[in-house]
């Protein structure tokens, strides 16, 4: 969808009741895509997902694989964890103690070495060209689930920099199934009705507001306006939530529990996100694009997804949450086996791990052989369609018989050729 | 047998020792006659020049971070990324003479030898410098103060002092025998934190000091573009040892994007230093520490140390050598075909090519 859809015509807003509208508009004409009976099925779920993203690559040699009597090692410990037989790097203490309640996948094998064209194609599910752009993961359960609770969005994406309404994660679906992003974690802005702005007042504003929106209709295609009005409805009811966004409420264990790093405060507030009841949420952490200088960063990053990833876990499954929430923690590819000039790792796609927890997910499984140097998978490997066949399966949604309809086309949810991964499926 | 006049701009390669995984660290032994390298392969390696052989010593179980040779006895002392630091006999030994299991909590980055050869000094992860008995690994004090971790130590010229750098810029000077901290020089322009990182990058990667021992340089980089890639320019800072203030900052001329991960002054009061660059050839440096720019320099891979022969006429570089398989993704590698970057340690003779005579 094109930014002429919005007044300013940027695809990137300072959050503000307006800029929400895309994001709750897209409850509005949820099951029309969708056949009624799957829609009912899946609306009465109550499945959410919280989507740990490092931007750029984390290293599995660092991570999940440390294989360290391999040619292609780093100099780190390998410890146990809580799966007998199973090791974790020392750079990933929290989570080895809860490895017995995930899985891993090790033989994660992707088509694009680049981070511009590779982090659309995985978290768009890499599916078949079919002349249109795929939603991202975020997008496509928003529109596939709806929101867990109708008065919030069902797309939140916690991130570095700045916040604002991220239509273009949506894409052919339209811009209401977009991201709404906090930046750095802030609230929405302009998300408390100012005091000089009395209640009467404020009804008067949405009066005139609903006027001009009828007088715009007059003259124009309605659909992106009815998207408005629904959205600022949601708006509104979501000032009533406004308690949600606010960090003020965590408490100091908690804090310490996940780390006072960004990606642990940010992780802290996906959870508090997901018991409000938001469907999808993303958090993300960008530099893990460890080219340059790759242990001593591992050495500090690694421990800062280790930690709030294993407290998430832990906390939504002392909750009774983990049975319905899934939790994937990844990236757009590996990093080399290789070791370069710099002591940095490269770019790879040929043989890499991620992490999947909760809602369907199987507890203490490691899947997939490879190589013993680990460079290369022993086998087939799963590409990212397997991942969203899986994401999408264990969510409830049968990924064959769902599809999208766009322009009169029926689209697959997930890459035609691709297949759920039974082996870390309950 | 004479030592040629030292020419710097006539230096040339003038001897090569490859194996076949990355080493990071190596060195002349005090002799001359022996050369040790350690790296990823957690072995030590040792070169007997003379005979143009090669013996591999046991001891680590990880990755060996540094080594430094005892200046009077045949002791080389060892260290790895996991703390334990080893006493190998180089010259005949296979197991080591004894070992500290933890020296570190994590990574031992740096040693040195007091000049007597009594004390060993180790620094790392643990921000925490540790003096030991050469003789037997016995910890005799440690110093505590530094905030972030340690990556470089030296030894003043005339042996009095101990020098420490670390991962924030912070340097500093320590008396030793009674071990107690002199001061602490700014080097914090080698180190960077901007707002969107999430890890500090830089930090004091290399120290040292002048003949006279009136300078000390200072070497890392500056003005990091990111905690990815890493990216900054390749300095060093030259301090005046009396006053402690910096006198000069000095860079490279070519292309770079990695620390100084090793300096060494020569005889004529040069400074010879050594950069990494991803994926492209690096440089061997040369500077009159009076003007900011080289004077001399020489094409090169990547390298991570720089060791002085005892003759003051060869440097040591252990060198980056591609595999043939460097970059993003495996591009149609298969297991057999896709092969470990290597090592070759290049010993540079800083005087003039002799010229071959033409038989008959």
């Amino acid at each position: 969808m094109k930014n002429g859809n919005f007044s300013c015509g940027s695809s990137v807003h300072g959050i503000s009741r307006r800029q929400m509208l895309g994001s709750l508009g897209g409850l509005a004409g949820f099951g029309s895509l969708l056949h009624p009976a799957i829609a009912r099925d899946i609306q009465q779920g109550k499945k959410q997902v919280c989507l740990i993203w490092l931007d750029g690559g984390i290293s599995q040699y660092e991570s999940w694989h440390p294989l360290p009597d391999s040619k292609f090692a780093g100099p780190f410990r390998s410890i146990k964890t809580s799966i007998p037989g199973v090791h974790f790097s020392e750079l990933m203490p929290h989570t080895a103690k809860i490895a017995h309640k995930i899985s891993v996948i090790r033989t994660m094998a992707t088509k694009d070495p680049n981070h511009s064209t590779g982090v659309p194609r995985i978290q768009r599910g890499d599916p078949l060209d079919r002349g249109v752009d795929y939603p991202y993961l975020g997008s496509a359960i928003a529109k596939l689930l709806g929101p867990a609770d109708p008065d919030l969005p069902p797309y939140i994406w916690i991130k570095p920099g700045n916040g604002g309404f991220i239509h273009r994660e949506a894409g052919f679906l339209g811009a209401q199934y977009g991201a709404l992003a906090l930046g750095d974690g802030r609230p929405p802005v302009h998300i408390h009705r100012p005091d000089n702005v009395s209640t009467q007042l404020d009804a008067a504003r949405n009066a005139l507001r609903q006027k001009a929106n009828e007088r715009f209709k007059a003259y124009r295609n309605t659909s992106d306006v009815d998207a408005y009005e629904t959205s600022y409805d949601m708006a509104r009811q979501l000032m009533a939530r406004k308690e949600i966004f606010d960090d003020e409420k965590l408490n100091q264990k908690d804090r310490e529990r996940y780390g006072t790093h960004p990606l642990g405060r940010h992780v802290l507030q996906a959870r508090q996100l997901l018991e409000a009841g938001v469907r999808f949420v993303k958090v993300n952490s960008y530099h893990w694009d460890t080219h340059g200088d790759n242990f001593n960063m591992s050495q500090r990053l690694v421990p800062q997804a280790d930690q709030p990833f294993a407290a998430l876990i832990n906390d939504l499954d002392d909750r009774g949450m983990l049975d319905n929430t899934l939790v994937v923690m990844m990236s757009e590819f590996g990093r080399t086996p290789l070791i370069n000039s710099r002591l940095g790792r490269d770019h790879w796609p040929d043989c890499w791990s991620l992490a999947l927890a909760g809602c369907g997910i199987k507890r203490g499984a490691i899947i997939g052989d490879t190589t013993r140097d680990g460079a290369f998978v022993d086998g087939e490997g799963y590409d990212v369609g397997h991942l969203f066949h899986t994401i999408f399966s264990v969510l409830g949604i049968n990924s064959r018989r769902v599809h999208y309809r766009h322009k009169g086309q029926k689209l697959a949810i997930a890459n035609d050729d691709c297949e759920p991964i039974k082996e870390v499926m309950l | 047998m004479s030592v040629p006049p030292l020419d710097v701009a006539k230096a040339w390669p003038s001897r090569e020792l490859e194996h076949g995984r990355q080493l990071f660290r190596a060195r002349f032994s005090p002799d001359g006659r022996f050369v040790a390298a350690g790296g990823q392969d957690k072995l030590v390696h040792v070169w007997d020049l003379e005979k143009d052989e090669k013996r591999s010593l046991n001891g680590h179980r990880t990755w060996v971070s540094s080594l430094v040779f005892h200046p009077k006895e045949k002791k080389l002392f060892t260290a790895d990324y996991q703390g334990v630091v080893c006493c190998l006999n180089y010259v005949r030994g296979d197991n080591p003479i004894w070992t500290i299991p933890e020296a570190d909590r994590n990574n031992v980055r740096a040693l040195a030898v007091t000049i007597e050869g009594k004390y060993l000094i180790t620094a790392g992860d643990d921000a925490v410098i540790k003096v030991w008995e050469t003789l037997n690994g016995k910890l005799v004090t440690k110093l505590a103060g530094h905030k972030e971790c340690i990556f470089s130590l030296t030894l003043s010229s005339d042996g009095k002092y101990l020098v420490s750098g670390d991962l924030l810029g912070s340097i500093r000077q320590w008396s030793i025998g009674d071990w107690t901290l002199i001061r602490e020089l700014d080097a914090r322009l080698l180190h960077t934190r901007k707002e969107n990182f999430i890890a500090d990058v830089g930090g004091v990667r290399s120290l040292a000091f002048s003949g006279d021992g009136k300078l000390l340089a200072v070497g890392g980089m500056k003005e990091a573009k990111s905690n990815a890639f890493c990216p900054g320019k390749p300095t060093v800072l030259i301090f005046d040892w009396d006053s402690g203030k910096v006198t000069n900052e000095l860079g490279i001329k070519g292309k770079s994007d990695g620390p100084f991960n090793a300096l060494q002054f020569l005889d004529d009061g040069t400074l010879a230093g050594h950069t990494e660059i991803l994926h492209s050839a690096s440089e061997l440096t040369f500077w009159k520490i009076d003007q900011p720019e080289p004077f001399h320099s020489i094409k090169n891979g990547s390298g991570y140390d720089l060791s002085l022969h005892p003759d003051k006429r060869q440097l040591l570089v252990p060198t980056y050598v591609t595999g043939g398989s460097s970059g993003n993704g495996g591009r149609g590698k298969t297991p057999e075909n896709y092969l470990t970057n290597t090592s070759v340690l290049r010993i540079f003779s800083l005087f003039a090519k002799p010229v071959e005579k033409k038989e008959g």
